[in-house]
C-alpha cells in the first residue's frame, strides 16, 4: 500500500505540474494576479509530493521489497545498510526520480524565498519550471517507472553495480544534480525574463544567488567525482577527459562564464544578450549531459540505461526545451537595450574576455566529446579523443586566462588603468617569478614547462591575495584599521578572491601532481620493497577476507620514510558475489598535500603480485583548490546585497536565509 | 481501504494548494512590481555611496553609477503591466478553478490506475520471510533455511535437512555444497556421501568428477554392501574408458540382483553397451549423460514408472480423454528420454490441438518443448 501511494504521488505530482505551467504562466502574461499567486504554493505542494515518491521508494530499499522491479534489479538484502540507502539514486530510474526531486527542490525554494521577486517574473519562471518538470516526470512515467511492480517476487536482488557500492555514492550524485539541475532555475528565469521582456540589472541580482547556488554545488559534485574516480578505479588518475565527465565539466564551464557575466549585467545593465544566452547554454549542457549519460550512447559506469526508447524521449525532451528556448531567444534578444558602454580595458572588458576563453574552452570540450559520438554515427568508424587532443585545446585557452584572472578584480568599472593595475600586482608577480626559479632550481631543466606551470598556480594565487590586501590598502593604513576594513568588505569580494584562490591552488596541485609524479609498476613477492621519492614501500604479502557481500583478495604493505614506519595499507581487490563483478581499492597514505598511491593487480600465484606504486606531489590540492572554490561561493551568497529587497520587513529575514537549506 | 482514504487526502491537498491562492485577493501586479525592481536599484545606489565612503572608487566613478542607476530607478516605475478586463479575469479564474477541481483528480486517477497496481500489496523481504511456513511457496522456504544457515552455519542438521532441496529444486551444486557442509560438521555419513556424489555427477552432466569418485569411494568403504555408490562407481569406470574394470564391476553388482529392481535394467543397458552388444528394448546407444542427469534425480521407483506405466498408459489415456497441461508435458519428456523423438513430437502437436483455445496453456506447452528441443512440426 505504501509503495502504490508512493506511486499515485508521483502521478499526482505530474498533473499538478501540468497545472502549474498553465495558470501561473496565464496570468502572468495577462497580468491577473490570482492566477499568479497559485505559483508559490503549487511549487511547495510540488516539492512535497515528489518527497513523498522518493521517500517512498527509498523505505522499498531499505525494507528490500522485491515486489518493485527497481528494488530487484539494483538491490540486495545482503547489502549494508548505507548502500541500501544510496543504491535509490544508484540506478537509472531512482537517480531521475532524484533529479526531479531536486528540480521541484529549486522551485520550491524560489517559491518559498522569493517574495522579493515581481509577481509575474516569480509566476512565469515556476510556471517555465513547472514545464521543464512535467517533461521529466512523463519521462519517468513513461519510461523508467521506478514504482513498476512484479507479481511474483524473487527472494533475492541482482545487486548494486560494486563500483558503485561506496560511501562516493553517498555524496557525488546529490551534490552534483543539485548543482546540474540548480541550472535548471537560471534557465527558468531566462525564459520568463525573455518572455516579460523583463531583461535588466534587477533581474540580474534575482538570479545571482541561485547561480552562486547551483555552481558551487557543481563545483563541490565535480570534485568529489574526480576524487571518486582516483581512489576507486585504481589508475592512479584523477581526470580521464571521459565523455561522462566532460559532460559535467561543460555546464561548470558555462556557469562559470555565466556567473561572471551576470555580474556585468547587474553593475551596469550590459552583457544582457550574454548573460541570457550563458543562462540557456549552461541548462541545456545539463541536459546534454544527461542525454548522453542515459541514452546508453556512452559506455560508462554512469550509463545506467540502455534502452533506445528512453535515449530518444530525452532526445525529445532536449530539442523541445534547447529548440524551444534559443527560437524564443532569437525572437526576443533582438527587442533588448543595450545597456552601459564600457572601455575595452575595465572590468568589464575583462569580464567578457574571461567569457569569451570561458566559452571557447567549453566549446572544445563540445567538439572533443561529441565528434566521436557523431562520426561513429555517422560513418561507423570509430575514433577516441583523449587527453591529447584536450591537452592541445583546453590547455592553451586556459593558460591566457589564468595570467588575466588576477587584473580583473583589480581593474575599475567602464574605464581602467592596466598600468596601474601591474603596479598593484608587481608583488604577486615577484612571488610568481621566485617560486618558477626556484623550481627550476629544484628540478633543472629536464621539465621545462613544469616550473612554468608552477608559476602561473601561484599568480593566481598570489593574485587574488593582493587584491584583497590592496582594497583595504593595508600597507598604507597600517596593521590594525586594515583588519577591521578587512571586516568591512564586502562579501561579494571576498567571495572573488577566495574562489580566484582556489582556482591557483588547484593549478599548482594539477601541475605539481601529473609533472612531477613518481610510478612504478612491478611484480612484487612478500618482502619484496620499491624505494620512491624517499619512502620505501614494503609488500608484506596478501591474504583472502570476506566482507558481507564480497570477497576479497588484501595486501599488506609497509611504508617507511627513512627506516620509521610511517604507515601501513591495506590495498585489496574485490570480487562482488551477486555480480561476480572486480573492483579495486586503492590504498592511499596522505603525507601534507602528497599521497603514496598503491594499487593491487594480477595475482602472480606464489604470493606475488602485481603492484602500481605512485607517489603523488601535492595532488590533493586539486580537490582542495575546488572547495576553497566553492567557499568563495559561498562568501558571495552572503553578500549583503543579496539580502535585499523584500517588500515586506518580517521576509527579510528569511530571504537571507535562502541559500541556507541546501547548504 | 484506507489505501483510497489516503490517496484522496493527498489530492485534495493538492487541490487546495491552487484553489486557496485564487480565492484570495491581491493587489495589483504592476505595483508590486514596480517595487521590487526599485528596492534593487535603491540598495544599489546604497552600496555606492558606501564604497565611496570606504574609499574603493573614485568620487567621478560614484556620481556616474549613480546617474546610471537613477536612470534605472525611473525605468521601473515607468513600468507598466498590462492588466486584463475585469470580466475576463473572472472567466479566467473560474477556468482556473476548473483546472484545479476537475482537471487534476480526474488526469491523476486515470493515469495511476492505468500505470499502478493498487491492489498489490507491499512485500519486505522480512515479513515474507518470518511469516507463516504454510502456503509459502518453496522458494521462501529454501530462503529462511538459508537465512537460519548463515546465522548457524555449524547447524550439520539443517544442512542434511535442505540439501536433498535442493536436489528436488534443480540446483544440484547447491545440494552438493550443502552435503559437504553436513558432512563436516556431523561426521561421515555414507547415504549423505552417496547423495553428494550423485549431486556433483549431476551438476556435470552426468559425469562422475573426481570429487563425486572420492565420496562414493568413501560410501563403500563405510558400507560395502551399498548399490547405489557402486553403480556410480562403475559408470565411472566406463566413462574413464577401462572398459575390462567396468564390466567386471557391473558384473559383480548385477551377481545375484533381484531382477525386478529397478535400476538393473540400467545396468544391464551399461554392461551390454560396454560389450558391444545393444540391447533391443532401448533402441540407441546407450543412455547419453543427458539422459543420466534426467532420470538419475528419480527414483529407482520413478523411473519403473516412467517407462512402463507413463509412456503407454499415459499416452492412451491423454489421447482418449485428454489431461491436464502437466501431463502432456510428461508425456513429450518420457519420449525424448526414451529417444522416440517421433513420438514426442506427435506428442506435442497432439497437446497443441487439444489447448489451442487456451493461449496460456498453449505457451506453457511451448515452453516446454522448447526445453526439450521439439520443434512441434
Amino acid at each position: 500500500m505504501i509503495i502504490e501511494f508512493g506511486h499515485y504521488a508521483l502521478v499526482l505530482a505530474f498533473a499538478l505540474t501540468l497545472v502549474q505551467s498553465i495558470i501561473p504562466f496565464w496570468g502572468g502574461i495577462t497580468g491577473n494576479e490570482r492566477l499568479m499567486a497559485v505559483a508559490s504554493p503549487v511549487s511547495v505542494m510540488l516539492f512535497i509530493l515528489v518527497l513523498i515518491s522518493f521517500i517512498v521508494l527509498t523505505m522499498a530499499y531499505l525494507s528490500s521489497d522485491f515486489s518493485v522491479l527497481n528494488v530487484v534489479q539494483n538491490s540486495h538484502s545482503a547489502k549494508p545498510f548505507l548502500y541500501k540507502f544510496t543504491g535509490v539514486w544508484g540506478n537509472h530510474e531512482g537517480s531521475m526520480l532524484l533529479w526531479v526531486l531536486i528540480l521541484v527542490f529549486f522551485g520550491a525554494l524560489v517559491g518559498f524565498f522569493g517574495g522579493n521577486l515581481p509577481a509575474d517574473l516569480r509566476a512565469l519562471t515556476l510556471a517555465v519550471q513547472g514545464w521543464v518538470t512535467a517533461g521529466f516526470i512523463l519521462f519517468l512515467l513513461a519510461t523508467s517507472n521506478p514504482f513498476q511492480r512484479v507479481v511474483n517476487p524473487p527472494l533475492e536482488g541482482a545487486d548494486l553495480n560494486p563500483i558503485l557500492q561506496d560511501i562516493g555514492l553517498a555524496i557525488h550524485p546529490p551534490l552534483l544534480y543539485v548543482g546540474y539541475v540548480g541550472f535548471s532555475i537560471t534557465f527558468s528565469f531566462a525564459v520568463a525574463a525573455l518572455i516579460l521582456g523583463r531583461t535588466d540589472a534587477a533581474w540580474a541580482r534575482w538570479v545571482r544567488p541561485w547561480t552562486l547556488l547551483a555552481w558551487c554545488f557543481l563545483t563541490l559534485g565535480i570534485a568529489m567525482g574526480s576524487y571518486w574516480a582516483y581512489y576507486e578505479l585504481g589508475w592512479g588518475g584523477w581526470w580521464f577527459w571521459d565523455p561522462v565527465e566532460n559532460a559535467s565539466f561543460m555546464p561548470w564551464l558555462a556557469g562559470t562564464a555565466l556567473l561572471h557575466s551576470a555580474i556585468v549585467m547587474e553593475k551596469r545593465e550590459a552583457l544582457k544578450v550574454w548573460t541570457i544566452l550563458l543562462a540557456i547554454f549552461t541548462f541545456s549542457l545539463s541536459l546534454l549531459g544527461t542525454f548522453l549519460v542515459r541514452s546508453g550512447v556512452l559506455t560508462s559506469v554512469h550509463a545506467f540505461a540502455t534502452d533506445p526508447a528512453r535515449g530518444v524521449f530525452i532526445l525529445g525532451l532536449l530539442c523541445i526545451f534547447i529548440g524551444g528556448s534559443l527560437a524564443l531567444y532569437a525572437w526576443r534578444a533582438p527587442m533588448l537595450k543595450q545597456g552601459g558602454l564600457f572601455a575595452p580595458i575595465s572590468r568589464e572588458g575583462g569580464l567578457v574576455l574571461n567569457n569569451l576563453f570561458l566559452t571557447a574552452a567549453c566549446a572544445a570540450v563540445f567538439v572533443g566529446t561529441l565528434y566521436p559520438l557523431v562520426l561513429d554515427a555517422i560513418t561507423g568508424e570509430t575514433i577516441s579523443v583523449g587527453a591529447p587532443f584536450f591537452n592541445l585545446t583546453f590547455g592553451p585557452l586556459m593558460i591566457p586566462l589564468l595570467m588575466a584572472v588576477p587584473f580583473g578584480p583589480i581593474l575599475s568599472w567602464k574605464r581602467g588603468d592596466l598600468l596601474a593595475a601591474c603596479q598593484r600586482l608587481y608583488v604577486a608577480l615577484g612571488i610568481a617569478l621566485a617560486m618558477t626559479l626556484f623550481t627550476f632550481w629544484l628540478w633543472g631543466m629536464e621539465k621545462v614547462l613544469a616550473p612554468l606551470g608552477v608559476g602561473l598556480g601561484v599568480w593566481v594565487m598570489a593574485g587574488a591575495v593582493s587584491e584583497i590586501l590592496t582594497r583595504v590598502k593595508l600597507f598604507e593604513i597600517g596593521l590594525k584599521r586594515g583588519i577591521s576594513r578587512l571586516w568591512g568588505l564586502p562579501g561579494s569580494a571576498w567571495g572573488t578572491a577566495v574562489a580566484h584562490f582556489g582556482v591557483g591552488v588547484t593549478v599548482l596541485g594539477i601541475v605539481t601532481a601529473s609533472a612531477f609524479q613518481e610510478e612504478h609498476i612491478q611484480t612484487m613477492r612478500p618482502g619484496d620493497s620499491v624505494e620512491l621519492s624517499g619512502y620505501q614501500v614494503t609488500f608484506d604479502g596478501a591474504a583472502p577476507r570476506r566482507g558481507p557481500n564480497y570477497t576479497e583478495e588484501v595486501g599488506h604493505f609497509t611504508i617507511r620514510k627513512g627506516g620509521v614506519v610511517v604507515s601501513e595499507l591495506d590495498p585489496s581487490k574485490r570480487v562482488y558475489t551477486a555480480r561476480q563483478m572486480p573492483t579495486t581499492e586503492a590504498g592511499i597514505y596522505t603525507t601534507g598535500f602528497s599521497q603514496v598511491y598503491l594499487s593491487l593487480g594480477e595475482s602472480r600465484g606464489d604470493g606475488a603480485v602485481d603492484v602500481r606504486v605512485y607517489f603523488k606531489p601535492m595532488i590533493t590540492l586539486i580537490w582542495i583548490g575546488c572547495v576553497i572554490m566553492s567557499i568563495g561561493a559561498v562568501f558571495s551568497m552572503a553578500d549583503r546585497r543579496l539580502r535585499v529587497g523584500a517588500p515586506k520587513p518580517s521576509r527579510k529575514r528569511t530571504a537571507a536565509a535562502a541559500p541556507a537549506p541546501a547548504e | 481501504m484506507m489505501f483510497w482514504i489516503l490517496i484522496a487526502a493527498l489530492t485534495a491537498a493538492a487541490t487546495l494548494a491552487v484553489l486557496v491562492p485564487l480565492s484570495r485577493n491581491r493587489q495589483p501586479a504592476g505595483a508590486a512590481a514596480s517595487k521590487a525592481d526599485e528596492a534593487v536599484y535603491r540598495e544599489q545606489l546604497e552600496t555606492v555611496d558606501r564604497d565611496l565612503k570606504r574609499g574603493l572608487i573614485e568620487p567621478e566613478a560614484a556620481e556616474a553609477a549613480r546617474t546610471e542607476i537613477a536612470r534605472r530607478l525611473l525605468s521601473a516605475s515607468e513600468r507598466q503591466t498590462q492588466t486584463v478586463e475585469k470580466s475576463e479575469r473572472s472567466l479566467q479564474n473560474k477556468i482556473a478553478i476548473g483546472l484545479a477541481i476537475v482537471f487534476l483528480p480526474a488526469a491523476t486517477f486515470g493515469l495511476y490506475i492505468f500505470l499502478g497496481s493498487p491492489d498489490q500489496p507491499d512485500q519486505p523481504l522480512s515479513a515474507r520471510l518470518e511469516g507463516p511456513a504454510q502456503g509459502q511457496s518453496v522458494d521462501v522456504l529454501v530462503a529462511r533455511v538459508e537465512r537460519h544457515l548463515a546465522e548457524n552455519p555449524e547447524d550439520g542438521q539443517g544442512w542434511a535437512v535442505i540439501a536433498p532441496v535442493y536436489m528436488t529444486i534443480g540446483q544440484p551444486e547447491s545440494s552438493a555444497r550443502a552435503y559437504a557442509n553436513a558432512l563436516r560438521i556431523v561426521g561421515p555419513n555414507a547415504d549423505w556421501l552417496t547423495d553428494m556424489g550423485e549431486a556433483l555427477t549431476i551438476a556435470n552432466q552426468g559425469l562422475v568428477t573426481a570429487d563425486a569418485r572420492k565420496a562414493f569411494d568413501q560410501a563403500v568403504s563405510l558400507q560395502p554392501e551399498a548399490v547405489k555408490p557402486r553403480f556410480f562407481l562403475a559408470l565411472a569406470l566406463g566413462q574413464e574408458g577401462r572398459t575390462d574394470e567396468a564390466v567386471a564391476a557391473w558384473e559383480q553388482l548385477l551377481e545375484g540382483e533381484d531382477e525386478t529392481q529397478a535400476w538393473v535394467g540400467a545396468a544391464r543397458a551399461q554392461l551390454a553397451e560396454l560389450q558391444g552388444t545393444a540391447p533391443p528394448v532401448a533402441n540407441r546407444p546407450g543412455p547419453t549423460e543427458e539422459d543420466i542427469a534426467v532420470t538419475s534425480d528419480m527414483t529407482a521407483e520413478d523411473r519403473q514408472t516412467m517407462i512402463q506405466g507413463m509412456v503407454s498408459g499415459l499416452a492412451e489415456r491423454l489421447s482418449a480423454e485428454g489431461g491436464s497441461v502437466d501431463e502432456w508435458n510428461q508425456l513429450m519428456r518420457a519420449y525424448m528420454v526414451l529417444g522416440e523423438k517421433q513420438k514426442a513430437e506427435t506428442a506435442l502437436n497432439d497437446a497443441l490441438a487439444a489447448y489451442a483455445e487456451n493461449p496460456d496453456d498453449l505457451s506453457l506447452i511451448k515452453d516446454a518443448a522448447d526445453q526439450l528441443g521439439l520443434t512441434g512440426s
